[in-house]
């Protein structure tokens, strides 16, 4: 009779509901911010901000929570985004990405790659 | 004839003796005067006197005689007369003592004999006939005419009392069809019986006046019955294959979500959005139609995602504001019975108020099990609408006949909580408006309690049926425990009883604990898992935790491993998986 889909082993959660209905994230993270907490997770708050609370002791990536969470990265900004206006938690980009600014542009290890394979 | 017989009798008595003497004396006398008178007539005439005298005297003698005769021929007569007059008289007498005989005793007795079945003859033989022939014709017509309706009377009464008999058996059959057969021929049908059986095994009246209509009254009531059957049946069917594919699109849908960067985000929680309140619509046709919910949960889900779940299948989701800090879950053949019921009590609340307001919903922890407050801030809904939203949720109208037009949300509702025995009681609101408490019964709750949100990272995803695993032996604060009474206006000021939850397994002197629902031997086994647990570390718990999980964390592990050098010295199990 009616096909019973193993899809209902899911969640009942739409994903409009855990946002709200706001479909954009403002753009303080992308998908290598660190996040880590400010505060404890309390009482009466959503399960996702409690969750993510309680990773976020130490810092971490928000591309992690959101495969932690198995939401859209979208979805995590959003709720990131929240926790940020809460002042729950602070963001900041890895230093890997400083560093990165430092690093020797692909033009020239580029030339050296060059160099070495005329070796 | 005038004259008294008595009278006549004497005078005739003394006639025989008179009319002789006094005509002889005349005559004697007459002669005697006719010899004086010769005797002195002179003598000259004596002769012709003598001649004339004698001649006289014979003239008179003969007229004498004659009369003498005439009276004596009259006197016979009328003696004769008189005796016809007696003879009459005593046969007049007779005459009328044998009628007052026939009417007073004769006709009587006949009339008796031939009410007692006696024939006219008969009748009539036995009976002293009238000498007179009239009389005799007069009883006779009289026996032949009362035997004939007497006859007819006795035809006439057999006729009426078979009339009466029948009449009296056709009221009985009447009655029994009434009270009996037809109630039991229609709850037959009901249950699906055909119409030549329900008319084959039960004992129809015999009357074709009866029989038949009753017959066709079956066959009607049959039909209509198949017709609402099929028309169910098909409707439930075609329904089922729309239900198919909203579940379908929802999950394409969530699968697009994923994979799709933030540019077509938003549309797609807009199809996603539609999609659900479709799936709402068709949920709640199939329900009244008899078919089922388009999906069935195989595991508990928590209060969190059952209001969620109901939120997002109406169209003012956004008006609703949810309360929620009860770790609870609702086992998973009712969770999606009970996520139908509280979308359309929103629905159904967020409709009825003003499209600026907001929906509160408060979600309370009891003894008797969680108690759901819907609250709109609406208008009071007028006595009459809200008694026919109370029988509605109650469930008394089950009927379909009962439908109203498009309201059939309610009517779900009804049936929904009859069916998991959820109470749903309305009452106005504090705020204004109407409030709706639900109150779904422990039976519906899932039995393990859920340690804390503090430790639920994983809840949603994994719920081994009483896994311990989710967290360790949490830090002190403890949610409301289940018979603590709380006011659903209290529920703001909840936030100081953060959910954390001790698991309850042993009393403070190391005796088991058995919660409602659980065995002892499963307390007990709880206790010695969480005792091992806490002595061991993970042991106990990691192999109940599902393998995706593992992947999460062992990327996590590798990430935290790639920068450990620049940010973590301690990177022990930290973030994620609630290492207990």
């Amino acid at each position: 009779m009616t096909p019973r889909r193993p899809v209902d082993t899911g969640d009942p959660d739409r994903l409009y509901t855990v946002t709200g209905g706001r479909s954009r994230a403002d753009d303080a993270f992308d998908l290598v911010t660190l996040v880590v907490r400010e505060s404890e997770p309390s009482a009466g708050m959503q399960s996702e901000h409690v969750r993510i609370l309680e990773m976020c002791r130490h810092p971490t990536a928000v591309v992690e929570i959101a495969a932690e969470l198995r939401l859209p990265i979208t979805v995590v900004r959003i709720l990131l985004g929240d926790l940020l206006a809460m002042g729950r938690i602070t963001a900041r980009h890895p230093r890997a990405a400083e560093s990165v600014a430092s690093l020797p542009d692909s033009a020239l290890l580029k030339e050296v790659l060059h160099g070495l394979r005329n070796l | 004839m005038s004259v008294p017989a008595p009278s006549s009798q004497r005078r005739s008595a003394n006639a025989p003796r008179a009319v002789p003497v006094l005509p002889a004396a005349a005559l004697v006398a007459a002669a005697a005067a006719a010899g004086a008178a010769v005797a002195v007539a002179p003598d000259g005439a004596r002769t012709w006197s003598l001649a004339a005298m004698l001649g006289a005297w014979l003239c008179l003698a003969v007229a004498v005689v004659t009369g003498t005769l005439a009276v004596r021929r009259a006197r016979r007569a009328g003696a004769r007369l008189g005796d016809d007059v007696a003879q009459a008289r005593s046969q007049a007498a007779q005459l009328a003592a044998e009628c007052a005989h026939l009417v007073s005793v004769t006709l009587p007795a006949v009339a008796k004999r031939l009410r007692d079945g006696t024939s006219a003859e008969d009748a009539l033989a036995h009976i002293t006939h009238p000498s007179d022939p009239q009389l005799r014709r007069l009883a006779h017509t009289f026996a032949t005419e009362i035997e004939e309706s007497v006859r007819l009377a006795v035809a006439y009464d057999t006729e009426r009392r078979q009339a009466a008999d029948e009449l009296e058996r056709t009221s009985a059959e009447l009655k029994r069809l009434g009270d009996e057969l037809l109630p039991a021929a229609v709850s037959r049908l009901r249950e699906g019986q055909s119409a030549d059986t329900v008319l084959g095994e039960l004992d129809w009246p015999r009357t074709p006046a009866l029989g038949a209509p009753a017959e066709s009254f079956v066959r009607e009531l049959a039909r209509s019955e198949r017709r609402a059957a099929a028309a169910q049946a098909a409707s439930a069917k075609a329904l089922s294959r729309v239900q198919a594919k909203a579940v379908s699109m929802l999950a394409d849908l969530r699968e697009m979500q994923d994979r799709h960067g933030e540019e077509v985000f938003g549309d797609l929680l807009k199809l996603d959005h539609s999609t659900s309140q479709l799936g709402l619509l068709t949920d709640r046709l199939a329900l009244l139609m008899g078919g089922r919910s388009s999906r069935a949960w195989n595991k508990p889900i928590v209060m969190e995602s059952i209001l969620r779940g109901a939120v997002g299948r109406i169209a003012a989701y956004q008006r609703v504001r949810l309360h929620c800090s009860t770790g609870a879950a609702v086992t998973g053949f009712a969770a999606e019975g009970v996520m139908h019921l509280l979308a359309e009590l929103m629905d159904n609340a967020a409709n009825f108020s003003p499209p600026i307001d907001e929906v509160n919903v408060y979600v309370e922890e009891r003894s008797a099990g969680i108690v759901v407050t819907i609250e709109d801030s609406g208008l009071k809904m007028p006595a009459a609408a809200m008694r026919r939203a109370e029988e509605s949720v109650a469930g008394r109208m089950t009927d379909l006949a009962s439908l109203q037009g498009t309201r059939l949300g309610l009517a779900v509702v009804g049936r929904l909580a009859v069916k998991y025995g959820i109470s749903v009681n309305y009452r106005p609101s504090s705020r204004g408006g109407t409030g709706v408490v639900v109150l779904l019964p422990r039976q519906l709750l899932a039995q393990q309690r859920e340690p804390a949100p503090a430790g639920t990272a994983r809840r949603p995803a994994a719920v081994p049926a009483p896994a311990p695993a989710a967290a360790p032996a949490p830090p002190a604060p403890a949610p409301p425990a289940p018979a603590e009474p709380v006011a659903p206006r209290a529920l703001p000021a909840r936030a100081e009883t953060p959910a954390a939850h001790p698991p309850a397994d042993s009393t403070p002197g190391g005796l088991p604990v058995r919660n409602p629902g659980r065995t002892m031997a499963q307390a007990e086994r709880e206790r010695e898992q969480r005792r091992g647990q806490d002595g061991t570390g993970d042991g106990t718990a990691r192999p109940e935790r599902p393998a995706v999980r593992d992947a999460g964390s062992r990327f996590g592990a590798f990430h935290r491993a790639r920068r450990s050098g620049t940010t973590a010295p301690d990177g022990g199990p930290e973030p994620g998986p609630a290492a207990p």
